[in-house]
């Protein structure tokens, strides 16, 4: 689990070298994520359910835990939660919102 | 005031669940099942052992005659249970101050 | 292996496995190994809609993990106490590991 979460979370960042020029490392999926740590976010999960919150932390699996979250299904506010943690496996996006 | 975890706190997102050891968590399943119950163990899949908990299994049916749709709502006991990571969307610690559902 | 290890203490108690099809299988838990595939002797379904070949399998079974959602376990056979302890443990073993790499 921790070299696949080593491997993937620098992954991206680790290969840009062989690519130079084409793919600033500023670019990366996990540039991204870094940047977006404690902003507001919203994730999609791949059955439609959508949680907006502070991103509070994840790994290379994309293991996510939000703060001060909500669920949302098709736009429709369902449930808030303190802290969440959403299984990687389930995640199709993270986007980040406006505050 | 917040009685969240907060940044910085979290190395790996499961971690948070080490927090919530012997504390009531709402886990959200595949297949529209929803958990509340204590948590007593975990690993890296999200396997999880809890106890007296109550599960709420969402049935959407189509009425024969109106051909409207119903959401049936099951409930059931579960006094201890391993859950299969594999299913599991969601594990989010019940915190007493939130009072915001339940 | 932390679940394996767990579901090892029980070995020799009554079950129930629930699995994604829905279909409940109760038994004395016989062996269990790394993927969690779990094999039950004695065993028993209640479900009316079994299908008829559980009949022919002279009451022993094994079950893919990957089919499981839930095991239902004896209560009384549980130190829950304990297993949140073990937990603990595990969860500083592999965080020190991660920190060693």
């Amino acid at each position: 689990m921790l070299s696949g979460e080593q491997s993937s979370a620098s992954g991206p960042g680790s290969t840009a070298g062989e690519y130079e020029g084409q793919a600033p490392a500023t670019r990366t999926p996990t540039h991204f994520l870094r940047k977006v740590l404690g902003r507001p976010v919203v994730v999609k999960l791949n059955n439609g359910t959508e949680y907006r919150g502070t991103l509070v932390c994840l790994d290379g699996y994309l293991n996510i835990v939000l703060e001060n979250s909500a669920e949302f299904l098709n736009g429709e506010l369902k449930r808030r939660y303190g802290d969440t943690l959403l299984r990687g496996s389930n995640v199709l996006y993270v986007g980040t919102i406006p505050d | 005031m917040s009685f969240t975890v907060g940044k910085g706190q979290l190395e790996e997102p499961v971690e948070l669940l080490r927090i919530a050891l012997d504390e009531r968590v709402f886990v959200k399943l595949k297949g529209d099942r929803e958990l509340v119950g204590t948590l007593h163990a975990y690993d890296q899949h999200l396997n999880l052992i809890i106890s007296d908990a109550e599960e709420t299994l969402q049935k959407a049916e189509l009425d024969e005659e109106t051909y409207e749709q119903i959401v049936r709502q099951e409930r059931r006991k579960l006094q201890l249970v391993y859950v299969r990571g594999d299913t599991v969307f969601l594990v989010s610690p019940l915190l007493r101050h939130t009072g915001t559902f339940l | 292996m932390f679940f394996t290890a767990i579901l090892r203490t029980l070995i020799g108690e009554d079950i129930t496995v629930e699995l994604k099809n829905d279909l409940s299988i109760r038994g004395r838990l016989e062996a269990v190994d790394q993927y969690l595939n779990v094999r039950l002797a004695q065993v028993q379904v209640h479900t009316a809609a079994a299908p008829p070949v559980l009949q022919l399998l002279h009451g022993s079974c094994t079950v893919r993990g990957s089919c499981i959602r839930y095991i239902h376990l004896p209560v009384e056979k549980v130190d829950t106490e304990l297993l949140q302890e073990a937990t603990r443990r595990v969860a500083a073993a592999t965080k020190e590991t991660q920190t060693m790499k």
